[in-house]
Parts: structure tokens; sequence; C-alpha cells
């Protein structure tokens, strides 16, 4: 596909990049890369952090200039490294950060970047909103209210705007190429396929789409081709009939995946006594909920978005408030709110967006290590640098963090799978009798998060109550020996042993087999 | 690979208030140099500037624990007052007189902390309130009439007694402060926690920390230091009525310019103290020069603002930098939502336009 072509078969394909090779300070981040996208196709682009998928996408963006390789939009030739030469000839981005303004109206929202129409500086009201009706049909939005205030929508209609803003900016430049970056990394499970809708629309159109996501699913339901990048080579390009899950992970890592679903096997599932004692919780839409744990349980938690799966974790922790009900462990009562008791008794509890609730991003990775138990080093009047220092590099080094030896920078410089290596380490240094974790692998790359499975299947070995919220059932299935499904605030399943499995928690999830109470 | 790009820029990022001070009195001594060179000159800027150089220091503790505290300056103008005002127009004691004054500093604190912690007030309106209303109580005491001097020699002496080179006592009291302060702040779980609650305090009270009793804390300290300042203020150039608020601004500009030095991002004390002195030798040498009065003011004032404009333009061109550095993951999740990329000055400073 990506021989000689002709002037005219190459208009017909929304992009052509090829041989683009970059590097920074002599490292290579993307080495002589093609890749041809053809109209209307959706195109899924793969690959670890670091494989150069980023750098790519700037490139296309004219955010980088690529030290070698050329890029032709719909058969016209890109003037590399200029943002105005990528949008002139019909290249669209959308971000994950969709860049709207919550407090604004649809419509308003629309024409902020491209200009309302207008007569005599006046805005023509009838023809703007005509045009935002039309234009929103085009991704299926046609009943969208334009007056109300972006931030009262969902997340997937939100990207729905941003992605009509972003292919109606110019009346002058027709859209031939959308890149979708991580459309749906935030986006909760029941609206996720509304967006891949949304992008099917697009596509019907005849605009090409780049599809860049972590998300094996979506890749499977929605895209036509795949293309795979690993240590910014190329590793394959092929249609999505072509592949299967195993060899599409296979791709992106190599066999890393397997040895954790080998090992969580392993783990005998239930020794001692019960350590976290649940009764009639309420919190949210959390209904009665009982729960007992043993040390070395991997409790996984699975449900929809509001089942009750994102409030259960944060509630015994004391992060957000309990109605009712009482949390104990090892017989002693944990109080609602109040996080620095719920530690004291050996709880330990990872939020899920870590930048707002997970971490500290101005300080350095040492400070958010350490901050979660500061009296090992308070000595003698003051903390003790050096065994601070050599205790961050003692967890540095075991949970492989990069760039190692970084400790003293700020939490913010390192990527997402390290800060999150780095907020696990905070955590498990305590030992923690029980440990929560809410989406522990959200946006993390595959090796990352095979490095924190093994972690906290370590942690549960050495008899910690591990329970782990997720909304990737995927996860559940490989790291827990038992799953408790969560629907309308209620346990409604808890499956053990060879029914921990994809397809069975993804049915109680769904409520399609008959209702079971967990006793 | 992120470490590279470092190493080249020389500290000039972090010791830019070195530099600056060294081309002052470089500039100034080649200038005028039997004015500006003199051991009198640097006595002068060192004793006059310590109040300044204490404002900052106490400031700064909110500050890291991501609270204004606009009342500071009304805080040492009747600590100054009272300590002078119970001494001549009471006949108290003078150590009574004093400790008046540091215990009203520290219950002023105390309020503050009150209606920021358990009202949910915004600091930077509940301290703004506060400052006029300490401006009131100190028009109830003085009744407007400036109190006299105290005249007794130990009051004279507290700040003015010359030690070594003939320096004022008062530089001394400040060396102390600063290493209490930066003891506290850089070598205590306390200081820890004071910068976690100022970096996020919804992840910090999730990694345990008590939000509120270190915001609390933070701002009696502040009070109490304002109060501290206001004593020797008052001992070392008489009590007058309206200094306070002369001193609020420069102590900002110091506390905000220390934040670029040294640990950059960081409200530290050393870049506080590093910040008053190169503002007051160029004022200084400025002044010696031009002979204008206005200096003072449209130094500190320019000072402040750069000093923020500076910190976010370095914050933004670092994570420029960042996502530039790196090969990949900078437009994934991993990368940095916008709002936590441009550091405590910003953060602060958005602060005042959401009431908590």
């Amino acid at each position: 596909m990506t021989g000689e072509s002709s002037p005219a078969e190459a208009a017909r394909h929304a992009l052509v990049a090829r041989g683009l090779s970059k590097a920074f300070g002599g490292v290579p981040a993307l080495s002589s890369v093609d890749l041809t996208i053809a109209s209307g196709e959706i195109h899924a682009l793969l690959g670890e952090n670091g494989s150069g998928k980023s750098t790519f996408i700037k490139i296309l963006s004219g955010f980088h200039r690529p030290d070698a390789g050329e890029v032709t939009i719909a058969g016209a030739p890109v003037s590399l490294g200029s943002p105005e030469s990528a949008y002139a000839s019909g290249c669209r981005f959308v971000h994950q950060d969709l860049g709207l303004v919550e407090s604004a109206s649809v419509l308003d929202n629309l024409y902020l970047n491209a200009g309302f129409p207008s007569r005599l500086g006046t805005i023509r009201g009838r023809v703007a909103r005509a045009r935002a009706r039309a234009e929103l049909a085009i991704v299926g939005l046609e009943g969208l209210d334009l007056r109300v205030p972006v931030a009262t929508l969902s997340p997937a209609v939100k990207t729905g705007i941003a992605v009509t803003r972003a292919l109606l900016r110019d009346e002058n430049v027709e859209a031939k190429l959308l890149v979708l970056d991580e459309p749906t990394a935030t986006l909760p499970d029941n609206e996720v396929q509304q967006l891949l809708d949304i992008v099917r629309q697009v596509a019907s159109t005849g605009v090409g789409v780049l599809y860049v996501t972590h998300r094996l699913d979506e890749v499977f339901e929605l895209a036509d081709t795949v293309t795979v990048l690993r240590d910014g080579h190329r590793a394959a390009t092929e249609p999505v009939t072509a592949l299967d899950r195993r060899r599409l992970i296979n791709l992106l890592v190599g066999s890393e995946f397997d040895d954790i679903r080998a090992a969580s096997a392993v783990i005998p599932s239930e020794r001692g006594d019960t350590v976290l004692r649940v009764r009639g919780l309420e919190a949210g839409p959390l209904q009665d909920v009982d729960l007992d744990a043993r040390p070395g349980d991997i409790i996984g938690i699975a449900g929809i978005t509001g089942s009750g799966r994102e409030t259960i974790l944060g509630s015994l922790f004391g992060a957000t408030p309990r109605q009712a009900g009482t949390v104990e462990v090892d017989g002693e009562l944990v109080p609602s709110m109040r996080p620095s008791v719920a530690m004291a008794r050996g709880i330990a509890y990872l939020p899920q967006d870590r930048k707002v609730h997970g971490g500290l991003m101005q300080l350095s990775a040492r400070e958010n290590l350490t901050l979660s138990d500061l009296s090992p080093f308070w000595k003698r009047l003051h903390l003790n640098r050096r065994e601070e220092i050599s205790e961050a590099e003692h967890w540095f080094e075991r949970l492989a963090v990069r760039p190692s030896g970084g400790h003293d920078k700020t939490l913010a410089t390192f990527s997402g799978g390290n800060q999150q290596k780095v907020l696990f380490g905070k955590w498990l240094r305590r030992n923690p009798k029980v440990f929560l974790l809410d989406e522990p692998t959200q946006g993390v790359d595959v090796g990352a998060k095979a490095e924190l499975h093994r972690q906290l299947l370590a942690a549960a070995e050495a008899g910690s109550v591990v329970i782990v919220s997720s909304s990737d059932v995927d996860e559940l299935a490989a790291l827990c020996h038992r799953v408790l499904v969560l629907r309308d605030g209620q346990i409604v399943a808890d499956l053990t042993g060879s029914d921990v499995s994809i397809v069975s928690i993804t049915r109680e999830c769904l409520g399609t087999s008959r209702k079971v109470v967990a006793s | 690979m992120i470490t590279a790009p470092r190493s080249v820029n020389m500290g000039f990022d972090r010791f830019s208030g070195l530099y600056l001070w060294a081309l002052f009195i470089v500039v100034f001594g080649i200038w005028t140099p039997d004015l500006f060179l003199s051991a009198d000159t640097a006595r002068s800027v060192a004793s006059s500037q310590a109040i300044v150089a204490m404002l900052g220091i106490a400031l700064l503790i909110p500050l890291a624990a991501g609270c204004y505290d606009l009342s500071i300056g009304a805080t040492i103008n009747l600590s100054a007052i009272l300590a002078a005002w119970l001494q001549t127009n009471q006949e108290w004691g003078i150590w009574q007189s004093i400790g008046v004054a540091i215990i009203t500093g520290a219950v002023i604190g105390l309020v503050n902390g009150f209606i920021v912690v358990r009202l949910h007030v915004s600091s930077f309106i509940a301290t703004l309130g506060m400052a006029t209303v300490i401006g009131a109580v100190q028009t109830i005491v003085t009744d407007q009439s400036q109190p006299l001097p105290p005249t007794a020699s130990l009051w004279l002496n507290l700040t003015q007694y010359k030690i070594f080179g003939g320096v004022q006592i008062v530089v001394l009291y400040l060396v102390v402060l600063a290493l209490i302060v930066w003891w506290v702040l850089e070598h205590t779980p306390a200081g820890r926690y004071i910068h976690a609650t100022g970096g996020n305090p919804e992840a910090a009270r999730l990694s345990g920390v008590k939000v509120g009793q270190w915001q609390w804390l933070s701002l009696i300290g502040s009070g109490t230091i304002a109060a501290v300042a206001g004593v020797f203020y008052s001992s070392l150039s008489g009590p007058s009525l309206t200094f306070g608020a002369s001193l609020l601004l420069p102590a900002f500009a110091a506390a905000f310019l220390g934040s670029t030095q040294l640990q950059p991002g960081r409200f530290n004390v050393w870049g506080t103290l590093i910040a008053v002195y190169v503002l007051a030798t160029g004022v200084r040498g400025l002044q010696f020069v031009t002979g204008v009065q206005w200096l003072n003011d449209m130094f500190n004032g320019v000072a402040l603002i750069t000093a923020v404009a500076f910190a976010v333009w370095r914050q933004r061109s670092k994570a420029a930098g960042r996502r530039r550095g790196r090969g990949d993951g900078g437009g994934g999740p991993d990368s940095v939502p916008p709002q936590r990329d441009d550091g405590d000055a910003v953060r602060l400073t958005g602060e005042s336009a959401t009431v908590r």
C-alpha cells in the first residue's frame, strides 16, 4: 500500500506518511515509520508509552519537525514542522483534553475558535445555529440543544462536540484526516459506545480517522486497520480481521502479560482470619453492602458506572462519606472521613485520579513516596535526608521506576506509568493490612501494568488484603481470585475460581444472569 | 535524557537572584563608589530590610500551605502600635507589652484559621477582610493619634544594640528566625505536611495529612511572626500608624520572587531572604544615583509581577521541554493537565478567583 502510487491514487488516501524518523538528543523516538490511511478508514494506532505514538502524532500536527520522511494529506504534500500547513491541508486533531469551555453553551463552543458567522460585526444567530445543527448531525448529535452549557453534558457528547468543532473550524478547508488521541481514556464504560458511533459517523463521510488508544476492545470493535508501534518502529500494520487479542498483545509487549495470569492462579485464596469486615455499608448508590476479606485475598470489584464500583473503596478508606455501616480492620472500627485514622488501622488507598487525588505533582517523587510515613526519618530533630533518599532509591529499584535515580524530580515530570509506580511505593512501604485500589492501571502502559500487577501479587502473598476496583474487566479476570460484582449499589455476584472470567464478570455487570446475592 | 538539557544552564535559573545581586553591587559600586560601597550603606540596608524580610518569612508559611495571608501588613502595624502604646500610654512593662503584642498576632492568626478552615472562606477573602478589621481595631486603640515612642534604653537596645561590625542586633534576630522557619519547613514532618497541603490539599488529605490543621497552624505562624516583626519595628523605627500597608507588598514580592530561587517552584526561606536584599540593594543604588523617592514602590510592584510571570514562564517552558524531550507519552494520559503545570505561583494567584 505504501509503495509507488500515482498522484490520483494518493488522493484517495487521507494520509500517506513515509519514512518518518525523529530523534531527540541522539535517541531515536521514531525510526522510518510508514503509515497509510484511506479516506473513510478507521485506523487504530497502538503502542506502549515510549513507542513513538505521540511523536508520530506531533509530527502530523506540525509540533515536531521530523529528521526525515514525508507526509501527504489527500495527495497534497504537507510542509512538515508547520502547524498551519498541517491545518491547511485538512488535518484535524482532538486531544484527550478536549479544550471545551465548560460554562459556555454548545453553540459558543463550536464557534469560539472558528469565529461566528457574522455580518457587520454582529453574530448571525440563525445562520450560526443552522450550520451548527447540520455539523452536529454529522456526528449523530442532531437533537442537541445548542443553548445548554457544555458542563451539563455527558463526556461522550462533549467529545462529539469537540470532534464537530475540529471538523468545522474553517469553511475553506475540508477536513481530510481526523486524529483522535485516546478519546475514551476518561470516558465511563457506558458512554464508550456512543463515542464509537460518533467516530463511525465521521468516517462514513469519507474522513480518514487515526484512532489512538490503549483499550484493545475498541480496536476490535471499531477499527478497520491496526498499526502497532514498538520502540519507534512499526511492529505491524494489519487489517483488524487478521488479528486476535493475544496476538495484538504480543505485538505490543511480547510475552510479559501471560506471566501474570499464571501467577495469580497459584496464590492460595483463603488463609488466616478475617482482616477486613464491612457490614451494612451505605454510601452513594451503595446499599447494605457486606464484605469479608482474609489475608492474601485479591478481590476485584466490578460493575458498570453508577453501580457503586467507583464509590465503594473511597468510602471504606474515608475519602468520601459513608451514610451508614461499619468498617473494621482486625476488629477495630474505621470511622468515616478520617483518612489518617484509616491509615493508622492499616488501610492504604490509591485513588482513581492520580493527578487530582493521588499525587502531589509539584513535589518530588521522593516526597510523594515518603509522605505516607515520615516517622522513620524523624531523628534528632530533623528528617534524615540520607535515609529518606536510600528508601526512595530502594522503591525506585523495586518498582523499576524510570528514570532511575530521578527521585528528586517533581512527580509531574514522570510518565503516567512511573507516577503510578511511585504512588504504589508510597503505600506499599507502609505494609498495609488492607490495600484498596481504584482503577490502579488506568492510563498506564502495558509494561508498567504488568509490573504493578506483580507488586499486588507480592503484597497479597505477604499477607495483605488487596481490593481492586476496576472498569477493566480484563484486568480483574487476570489479577483477582475473587470478584464481587456490583449492580445498582448491591453485590449481585461473588465469583471465585473458574468463574472469574471476562465472560461471567461482564454478564453479571450487565445483569444478564439470575440475581445472586452474596452471603 | 531528561537530565541532559538541565545541566547546560549553569544555575542561572536557580541562582539568578545572586547573579543580579552581584551585578547591582558591581554597577552601583563603580557608579557611586564612595556612597554605595560604604560599610554604613551595607549596615543600613541590612537592618532596614530585616523587618521586611521577617514579614516575607512570615508570609511564606501560609503560602507554602496554599493560603494567602493579606492581614500580615495590618498585624505588624497593630503589634508595633500596641507594644509602644502599652508602654507609653498605659505604662506597662516592656516584656508584658511585647507579650501582649505577640499574643495579639497569634490570636489574629487563630481567627484567620477559623474563618478559612472552619467556615471554608477563601483565604484571600478572609484575610483581606481581617486586614480591614485589624485596621479598625488599631484606630479604636490609638484614636488616630500616634503613640509616643518608649524611651527606655532596654527597649531601644532590643533591636538597635550594635553587634559585630556595627550591625544592629535585629539582623541577628532575622537570621535566627530564618533558621527556625527553614528548619520547620524543610527538616520536619510539619514542613513536609505544609508543602503537601499547599501542593494539592485533596491528595494530601488522602495521604493522611490533616490539611485543615496545617493551614490553621500556618496562619497562626504568620500572624505570630508578623507580630514579632512589629515589636522589632516599633523598637527600631518607632510606632507609625501606617507603615504596615507599605510593607505588605514588599513581603509578597519577596516571597514570590524567593519561590523562583534556589528551589524553584517552592516557597523557601533563603530564596525569600535573597529576594529581599537583592531588591533593597537595587533600590538603594538607584536612589543614590537618581535621588528620587518613588523607586521603592515601583521596584517592588514590578518585582512582584515579574517574579510571578517568571515562575509561570519557567514552569511552562519546562513542561514544554519535557514534552519535547520525551519521545512519547506526552500526549496520552501521562501528560499533566495544564492547570497542574503552572506551579505554585499561578495556582495561588488563581485562588483569588474561586471562593472555596
